[in-house]
């Protein structure tokens, strides 16, 4: 839910100070929480309070979208109108050799990833 | 166990995800060699494949007139707006850490197949079908605590199908499995190949006393007709089972065991619930105006429904209809000569190719390779049913032209094998063994006409399979004076 929204306050305009007022989204220590278990991410229980406080911040000052009057507009996916953008079904040499590609890899066992065990 | 009374009690509710994988030659975003079957790990992938900064998928339009195909295949017509979203979720296999996929826009919307269990035909519904990217193959080595990952296979397209919950037994989900096998194939989105894990099985499964469903459990990663209705058998017991005992049941996904042919809990649902959906914003939608459906609809191979008429009309039935179904090179074959030679010639030819299939695997394609050409099969039952050939004959001289690919009249006639037809040979040998069997011979002569197919079968044997049946019955009778 929250990172949609996060999208969306990158590309918005200054707010004015009405709209800052106006809504009262709220994150709390417990979205915080869940967000960062599906993340991964282990937080400290400061980083948790500072998170949903800024959260918050962040929410409530996109949340003046909620303002504006979308009354028969179509929701807007994509911005650039394309359609249809696709390739050939034909093999492409992007030039990487697989040995290169695995060098982004913290840990390599045979050519392949080494990561914590995943199943018991 | 619980008894089939208590079972009956409940109402069993299956709904059915399968994963088909497209026959692309590359992946659905980026342009790696997508036969990753006997490749070495991590050799075809690039910096799409590993999800690294930057890089920019591109769809394959191959996989978009595959998914359209398999629309048709599916009784329904590719949506004319589609488009990609975002689902986010932390795997070892996921480099990306979300899937590329289909959320509120699938290419699919609707469609059905149907099945048939016991006898009775049945419509189980589809709810929709999108495209997505498959994830990397993860192993995970004995003994050690760690796993490894393969990522030749991250991005390779996916057609996930999802049933409505419209099954009802274990052996509805397994005729439904096979079923969607057989359309994918004949429609040829995909190389099927169970094996490979070409298509793989997610059954929801759920049991319930009232009219209101149960709670499901999900059971992932089947790969065969038979352990998807193993699965389903064990998931009813197992939870029946619970429910008598008071106890209620986890909505998780479960694993199977093939070994052991138990499921076993994987993770609770819940868990990994929230995916984090937003629209993919590197891929524009489709959209698929109506010459392009109509070109694909026009460029459908014949699908299995079209067969089960042409072996209807030919006279067999549904068993053996299957069975020929079963292989894809013998079903055409017999749908080609009935269209040039006719039923008679087809339906022969059909009890020559057939060969019983255990349901539970997969069709094999072993005939693919076989020598002889419609043509000269279509000679071949002519030479039967002009009498030039006893049907025992004709099947040795089969099995030469499928390995050699020779002339059936100078196999047979190389192997000796030709009919005699020439009544003094015949009356001859009539006359042998009818000296030889004189108590047969005399039931005949008393009305006894059991007596005279052994006599025949005699008759037969004395010349080695080439006398004419019809003919030494009619030399039989003439000697015997009836």
């Amino acid at each position: 839910m929250a990172i949609v929204k996060l999208h969306f306050m990158m590309a918005g305009k200054a707010p004015t100070l009405d709209a800052i007022l106006l809504p009262m989204a709220k994150m709390t220590r417990e979205d915080v929480l869940k967000l960062a278990k599906l993340a991964r991410l282990n937080l400290t229980d400061s980083e948790l309070d500072e998170f949903a406080r800024e959260f918050t911040d962040i929410l409530q000052y996109v949340e003046q979208l909620q303002t504006v009057d979308v009354e028969g507009l179509d929701p807007t996916n994509q911005v650039t109108g394309l359609t249809n953008v696709m390739r050939p079904d034909e093999v492409i040499d992007y030039g990487y050799e697989p040995a290169e590609l695995l060098k982004n890899v913290p840990t390599v066992q045979d050519n392949q990833l080494k990561v914590k065990r995943m199943i018991a | 166990m619980i008894d089939a009374k208590t079972r009956d009690a409940y109402t069993v509710t299956v709904g059915i995800e399968c994963h088909v994988q497209l026959k692309t030659k590359t992946k659905l975003f980026s342009g790696a060699d997508n036969d990753a079957r006997e490749a070495a790990p991590n050799t075809l992938v690039n910096h799409i494949d590993f999800g690294l900064p930057g890089a920019l998928p591109v769809l394959n339009e191959e996989a978009v007139r595959l998914a359209s195909k398999a629309a048709f295949a599916l009784e329904t017509r590719p949506q004319k707006f589609s488009k990609f979203d975002r689902k986010h979720y932390f795997y070892p296999d996921l480099p990306m850490g979300y899937q590329i996929t289909q959320f509120d826009e699938p290419i699919i919307v609707g469609g059905q197949v149907e099945i048939i269990v016991d006898g009775q035909a049945k419509t189980i519904g589809i709810t929709r079908a999108h495209l997505e990217a498959d994830a990397g193959k993860s192993s995970h080595p004995d003994g050690k605590d760690y796993s490894l990952v393969d990522l030749n296979r991250a991005g390779t397209p996916l057609l996930e199908i999802v049933s409505e919950p419209d099954m009802h037994s274990a052996a509805e989900a397994k005729a439904y499995a096979r079923e969607l096998y057989i359309r994918m194939k004949y429609a040829d989105v995909s190389y099927a190949n169970l094996y490979y894990g070409n298509m793989r099985f997610d059954v929801n499964v759920s049991v319930s006393k009232t009219s209101e469903l149960g709670t499901r459990s999900e059971t992932k990663n089947l790969n065969s007709f038979r352990s998807v209705e193993k699965a389903v058998e064990y998931e009813v017991n197992r939870q029946i089972e619970l429910l008598e005992k008071g106890e209620t049941i986890v909505q998780e996904t479960r694993g199977w065991h093939d070994a052991k042919q138990k499921t076993f809990s994987q993770r609770s649902k819940e868990e990994a619930h929230d995916y984090r959906y937003m629209p993919d914003p590197d891929i524009p939608p489709i959209v698929l105006d109506e010459a392009y459906i109509a070109a694909v609809a026009d460029d459908m191979p014949m699908l299995p429904n079209d067969y089960r008429d042409i072996f209807r009309k030919i006279g067999l039935d549904a068993k053996v209809a299957e069975d020929i179904l079963a292989v894809p090179e013998t079903a055409k074959r017999v749908a080609r000569i009935f269209d040039m030679a006719g039923a008679e010639h087809a339906r022969r030819v059909a009890f020559w190719l057939l060969q019983p299939q255990d349901e539970e695997v997969e069709a094999t394609d072993d005939s693919a390779d076989s020598k002889g050409s419609d043509e000269q099969l279509v000679a071949l039952s002519d030479m039967v049913a002009s009498n030039k050939l006893s049907s025992t004959a004709a099947k040795e001289v089969l099995t030469e032209l499928l390995k050699t690919g020779d002339d059936p009249a100078k196999i047979a006639e190389s192997k000796n094998l030709l009919q005699v037809s020439d009544e003094g040979e015949i009356a001859k040998i009539v006359e042998e063994v009818l000296g030889a069997n004189a108590k047969a011979a005399e039931d005949v002569r008393n009305g006894e006409m059991k007596a005279i197919g052994f006599l025949v079968g005699q008759v037969m044997k004395a010349s080695k399979g080439k006398a004419n049946p019809a003919l030494a019955q009619q030399l039989i009778k003439k000697q015997l004076g009836l």
